[in-house]
């Protein structure tokens, strides 16, 4: 003990150096450590979420690519059947219509004819009958003299027969 | 020049002779505690700074901590321990480096002649210090193997009966195991005190002989022994606590 005190050992000095330890591990185990070890914790799972996030998006986004190509493709080739359909359809109408007008067109030419036919017979017969009034008016003149109306009328129409 | 041993008294406070190296060692904890305090408060999730110092002064430790242990929760169990040793030994290391240390503080009269009792003086340069340390970190050592083994177990590594397989060279060798127990405390306390408190001496001499640049690769030197000696101390005690908590190999 003597060699000791030699050192500088003293027993109160010992004691307060072993207690300042004591209340300094103390201090920085409650206030210092946990709180950081604590802390760094945290931000290392946080950034491990990250990583994890990133990649599942990263994923997520391939696929997205993926089902939008399809999609694309299929709308694509969807247009295209939709598209023939309607030249299809539309050359169908077309024909369609040109059959009916040109049926109309028929059927008003034959309207037409038919209509001139009428006329053509009216006025043959209108000319017919101004013939024979006519040839009753020459013959009239000619003959000078009128037989009676009724013989005459039926003279002219044997003439015109 | 006067070189002492001991730590020298400044004032006393009831009592309690309060010594240089007290003193250092008291503000040291002030230090250590108002820094990480700083640090703690104004944690961000990107560090800047101070911050980003003591994160990987931390994370390096943990991790050494837990390759040594190999088990997490263990780990995070002594490494207050482990860096409360680390970082006051380092901090009062290196304070004893700071210039004034050796030459400024009381004037006192010895023999007749005015010597200088400085302020700064090294924790670790004074025995009480380092011996406190030593009996806290060698009963910690043998609490946590009690705790992790029992009692029983744990006494077995020293009581071996020599009508076993080694017959009598086991008992012997439990014997010594027990006698290098308490061989730790002599070991860690004076290796640290020593190489700290030469150190200073080392610096010391090598101002008084030539005052200028030649004291400058000493005083490197003292840095890196500085830290070496908190490196080795912390090590150490996990090193012991890693053994006194494994299962006796014979």
């Amino acid at each position: 003990m003597e060699a000791l005190a030699n050192l500088g050992v003293n027993w109160k000095l010992f004691l307060a150096q072993a207690v300042n330890f004591l209340i300094l591990l103390f201090i920085l185990r409650r206030f210092a450590y946990r709180p950081m070890l604590d802390f760094l914790e945290k931000r290392s799972e946080r950034i491990e979420k990250g990583l994890q996030d990133a990649e599942a998006a990263t994923k997520k986004l391939s696929e997205m690519e993926e089902k939008e190509k399809k999609v694309l493709t299929a709308a694509r080739s969807e247009a295209k059947t939709l598209i023939e359909a309607a030249e299809t359809a539309a050359k169908k109408r077309d024909a369609l219509h040109l059959a009916a007008t040109e049926g109309k067109a028929k059927q008003f030419l034959e309207e037409a004819r038919t209509k001139i036919e009428e006329e053509k017979k009216k006025v043959l017969l209108e000319a017919k009958r101004e013939i024979a009034e006519v040839v009753a008016l020459s013959v009239e003149k000619i003959l000078k003299e009128k037989v009676d109306a009724t013989k005459d009328k039926q003279l002219i129409q044997e003439m015109v027969k | 020049m006067e070189i002492s041993i001991a730590a020298e008294k400044l004032f006393s406070i009831g009592g309690l002779p309060v010594t240089n190296a007290f003193l250092i060692g008291f503000l040291v904890s002030v230090f250590l505690i108002l820094l990480t305090q700083i640090v703690v408060k104004k944690m961000a999730l990107i560090p800047r700074g101070a911050q980003n110092v003591l994160e990987v002064i931390f994370e390096g430790l943990l991790s050494f901590i837990e390759s040594v242990l190999g088990d997490k929760a263990q780990a995070r169990r002594f490494f207050p321990l482990i860096t409360t040793i680390f970082l006051f030994i380092l901090v009062s290391n290196w304070i004893g480096l700071l210039p004034g240390a050796g030459t400024i503080g009381l004037t006192h009269l010895k023999d007749g002649q005015a010597t200088i009792v400085p302020f700064l003086r090294s924790t670790s340069a004074d025995l009480n210090f380092t011996i406190a340390l030593s009996i806290i970190v060698v009963l910690t050592i043998q609490v946590s193997g009690i705790m992790a083994l029992g009692i029983v177990k744990y006494g077995k590594k020293f009581f071996v009966s020599p009508f076993h397989k080694p017959y009598g060279l086991g008992t012997i060798m439990g014997l010594l195991e027990l006698v290098s127990e308490f061989a730790k405390l002599l070991s860690f306390s004076f290796r640290l005190f020593g190489n700290i408190f030469a150190g200073e001496i080392l610096l010391i001499v090598m101002l008084h002989l030539v005052p200028y640049f030649i004291p400058l690769p000493f005083l490197f030197l003292e840095v890196f022994v500085g830290f070496i000696q908190a490196a080795v101390f912390a090590m150490l005690t996990l090193v012991f606590l890693k053994m006194a908590m494994m299962e006796g190999a014979h």
